[in-house]
C-alpha cells in the first residue's frame, strides 16, 4: 500500500489499451496518452505492458510506501526523488517500506508514468481500470488520486532480478523541450470536405496547441480552412455550416473541425458527433501530443494508413521485452 | 441520397468509417444497426468494436491482426448479406420524458454564450423556428414535441441518444454552434442538423437548445431499476416521446429523482414495423405542421 501525500496536478490510474468494446454506448477508451512511455514503464518492472499504472500530468505526486516495491518512472522528466535523493528514470528501482517518492513539475514533456511491479489494484469498471475523470468512472473512485488515499498493488516478490533494469537507448521516445513538433496525420475520414487550398493550408502552416486542452481534446489555433462544394451544398439534415455533417462515429485521434476550431479528439474525447474529421492522428503519434506543452507549434505531415500502421508496429516492437536490459 | 455502394474511409491507423448515404432515414439506420448485429455475431478476429450512427458506421480494428484492405473486403461482403429492411419488425420500447420547453436553464446557457463568445447569436428557439418557417418559438415547442423519436445510436457521451423524428411533419433542421458552447445544462434537449439529443450531463456542445428534462438518462450508481442491465437508459431501437410540462412539474419530478421515488414512464409491449411506418408516412400530408 502507498498513501497519497500530495496529489500532483492530476494523477490517475490508467491501463492500456483502456476501455474497449463500449464505443456504441458512447464510451471513450481512456488509457495513457503516451502509451509508449506507459508500456515501457510496465516492462521495466516485469509487468505485462497494459497493466494498470499511474499517469501524472504537469506536476507529479508524492507517495509514501508502506511496503517494499519495485517501481519505474518514464515519460516526462519530473525530477523524481526518493526521500530527497534523485533517482533515475527509465530504470526499475527498489523503493523500501517507509520511503517517500516525490515527483515535481515537468521540466521536459508533460506526462510521466509510474509503474509498480504487480500493478495497481483497483476495481475494473466495464472491463478496464482506466480513469474516465469527466464521467467519474474507473480508476480509484472514478477520479484522479485524492490526498490521503491509500492505494494497493498486486503483491509480487521484490527481488534483485526485477531491479535496475533499463530500456535500450534505441527503444526510447525522444521527449524533449522543443517548441515545434512534427506530427504525422492520415487523410480521412472526411477529407473530401476540404478543398485543395484548405488541405495545403492545414499541412503547411503551424498550429499552436491551446492551453484549453485536456484528456478530452487538444485545441489548435491557426488559420481558417476552406471547403469543397460538398461542404457548402448538402442536404439540410447535415446542418448548414460547412463543417457540419450528419452525426457519425468519431475515430480517436480525429482532427475535429468544430465550427472553425480544430480539436484533436484524444483518449477521453467524444465518440460521436456532427462535425467533420478531415484528418486523423494515428495512435503511434499520440506520445508526441501527450508530451507537448501548450503553446507548442505543431506541424502536420501526411502519411498513408499503411505507413501509420508500420509506425505503430515499430512502436509496439520498441515496447517488447527484448528492449529491456540489465 | 442512399449510396449504391457503401463508402469506406480510413480514420488513422485503427478506424474505418462506412457511409451508407448522406441523408437521415430509417432505412439507412436499420442498415447500420443490422451490420452492428452481424459484426457482434460473427466475432471476426481483429474487429474490436463498432459504433453505428444515423447513416454510417465506425469500425475499430486491430491492424496487427487485420489490415485496412482486408477489413474493407470483409465488411463489404458482410454488408452484401444484409437483407431488405422493409420486412423488419422489432421490439421497441417507448419512454415518456417530461420536458420544459423554452425553459430558463437552457436560456441561461445561451445567454452566457452570447455574452462570452458570440453576441450575435440569436436565441436558439427563435432561430430554429425562423429557419424552419414556423410562426414562433411556441410553435417550435408544439412541432418538436409532436412526434415520437427514433433512437438511432448512442454516442458523444455515454448514454446520449441521437434521435430522429418518426413523423415527417415534425422534421426540423438547424446548424450546429460555431464555435461550440463550453457548457450545457444537464438534461438539456436540443438539435443540430436533423438530429435531436438529450445531454446526459453538463457538457460542452454544439446543438441548438430549447428544452430541458429532469429525468436522468444515465446513472453510474444505478439508483433506479431501469439501469440494472446498463448504466445507459436507452438503447438503439427505443423511442422517446417528450411530454411538455411546466417548471412546477419539473421541480416535482426533480425532487422525486433526488429522493429516489421517481417512476420511469416506459412501455415495453410494442413492436415497431418498418412497413407499417412507411405505409403511414406515405399517406401523410407532410406540408401540415402542428
Amino acid at each position: 500500500m502507498f498513501t497519497v501525500i500530495k496529489t500532483g496536478l492530476e494523477t490517475s490510474v490508467q491501463d492500456y489499451p483502456g476501455r474497449l468494446g463500449f464505443r456504441n454506448q458512447g464510451f471513450p477508451p481512456s488509457g495513457p496518452m503516451d502509451s509508449w512511455s506507459f508500456r515501457l514503464a510496465n516492462r521495466l518492472v516485469g509487468n505485462e505492458v497494459g497493466t494498470a499504472a499511474l499517469e501524472c500530468q504537469y506536476i507529479g505526486p508524492t507517495l509514501a510506501f508502506e511496503q517494499d516495491a519495485v517501481i519505474a518512472i518514464t515519460g516526462a522528466d519530473m525530477t523524481p526523488k526518493i526521500d530527497g535523493e534523485a533517482v533515475p528514470m527509465w530504470t526499475s528501482i527498489h523503493i523500501k517500506a517507509g520511503q517517500e517518492l516525490a515527483l515535481a513539475f515537468a521540466k521536459k514533456g508533460v506526462r510521466a508514468y509510474i509503474a509498480i511491479a504487480g500493478g495497481i489494484d483497483s476495481e475494473p469498471w466495464l472491463g478496464s481500470q482506466s480513469t474516465f475523470h469527466k464521467a467519474g468512472v474507473g480508476g480509484i473512485e472514478g477520479h484522479a488520486l485524492q490526498k490521503g488515499q491509500q492505494i494497493n498493488w498486486r503483491a509480487v516478490d521484490v527481488n534483485d532480478t526485477l531491479v535496475n533494469r533499463k530500456v535500450k537507448s534505441e527503444a526510447l521516445p525522444d521527449i524533449n523541450s522543443n517548441n515545434a513538433v512534427s506530427i504525422n496525420v492520415v487523410y480521412g475520414p472526411n477529407v473530401g470536405w476540404l478543398n485543395e487550398a484548405g488541405k495545403t493550408k492545414f499541412l503547411s502552416e503551424p498550429w499552436k496547441l491551446s492551453g484549453k486542452s485536456d484528456r478530452t481534446g487538444f485545441r489548435l489555433e491557426g488559420p481558417k480552412l476552406s471547403f469543397t462544394d460538398k461542404a457548402h451544398n448538402k442536404p439540410p439534415e447535415h446542418g448548414n455550416e460547412p463543417s457540419n455533417i450528419i452525426d457519425q462515429g468519431y475515430p480517436v485521434g480525429g482532427i475535429n473541425l468544430a465550427g472553425e476550431t480544430p480539436i484533436i479528439l484524444v483518449n477521453d474525447g467524444p465518440s460521436m458527433g456532427g462535425f467533420i474529421n478531415p484528418f486523423t492522428v494515428p495512435g503511434c503519434e499520440f506520445w508526441k501530443l501527450a508530451q507537448a506543452k501548450p503553446g507548442t507549434q505543431l506541424y502536420f505531415t501526411e502519411i498513408t494508413v499503411q505507413q501509420a500502421q508500420l509506425l505503430s508496429k515499430e512502436q509496439s516492437d520498441a515496447c517488447a521485452d527484448d528492449k529491456i536490459t540489465k | 441520397m442512399i449510396y449504391d455502394k457503401p463508402r469506406f474511409s480510413p480514420g488513422g491507423d485503427r478506424y474505418i468509417l462506412i457511409e451508407f448515404g448522406d441523408e437521415m432515414n430509417l432505412t439507412l439506420n436499420f442498415k447500420a444497426q443490422a451490420l452492428a448485429k452481424l459484426l457482434e455475431d460473427n466475432k471476426q478476429l481483429g474487429i474490436i468494436e463498432s459504433a453505428p450512427c444515423f447513416a454510417s458506421m465506425l469500425i475499430h480494428y486491430e491492424p496487427e491482426i487485420i489490415g485496412y484492405d482486408s477489413a474493407v473486403t470483409y465488411l463489404t461482403e458482410l454488408i452484401s448479406e444484409l437483407g431488405p429492411s422493409d420486412d423488419i419488425v422489432l421490439d421497441s420500447r417507448i419512454f415518456y420524458i417530461p420536458a420544459v420547453y423554452l425553459d430558463p436553464w437552457t436560456k441561461e446557457a445561451i445567454d452566457d454564450y452570447r455574452i462570452k463568445i458570440n453576441n450575435e447569436k440569436i436565441y436558439d428557439p427563435d432561430y430554429v423556428a425562423e429557419l424552419n418557417g414556423l410562426e414562433n418559438a411556441q410553435q417550435l415547442a408544439r412541432v418538436h414535441s409532436g412526434t415520437e423519436y427514433w433512437i438511432s445510436s448512442l454516442g458523444f457521451w455515454p448514454g446520449l441518444p441521437f434521435m430522429m423524428p418518426l413523423d415527417p411533419r415534425c422534421k426540423l433542421t438547424a446548424p450546429k454552434y460555431n464555435p461550440p458552447r463550453t457548457w450545457t445544462p444537464k438534461g438539456a434537449i436540443g438539435m443540430g442538423g436533423a438530429s435531436t439529443a438529450i445531454y446526459p450531463e453538463a457538457l460542452p456542445g454544439g446543438y441548438q437548445l430549447f428544452a430541458r428534462t429532469p429525468v436522468p438518462i444515465w446513472d453510474t450508481s444505478k439508483r433506479f431499476d431501469v439501469f440494472e442491465n446498463s448504466i445507459c437508459l436507452f438503447q438503439p431501437g427505443d423511442r422517446v416521446k417528450f411530454v411538455p410540462c411546466d417548471e412546477e412539474a419539473f421541480e416535482y419530478y426533480e425532487q422525486q429523482v433526488n429522493d429516489g421515488s421517481y417512476v420511469y414512464n416506459l412501455i415495453e409491449y410494442q413492436k415497431f414495423s418498418v412497413k407499417n411506418h412507411n405505409d403511414w408516412v406515405n399517406n401523410l400530408d407532410i406540408t401540415k405542421r402542428f
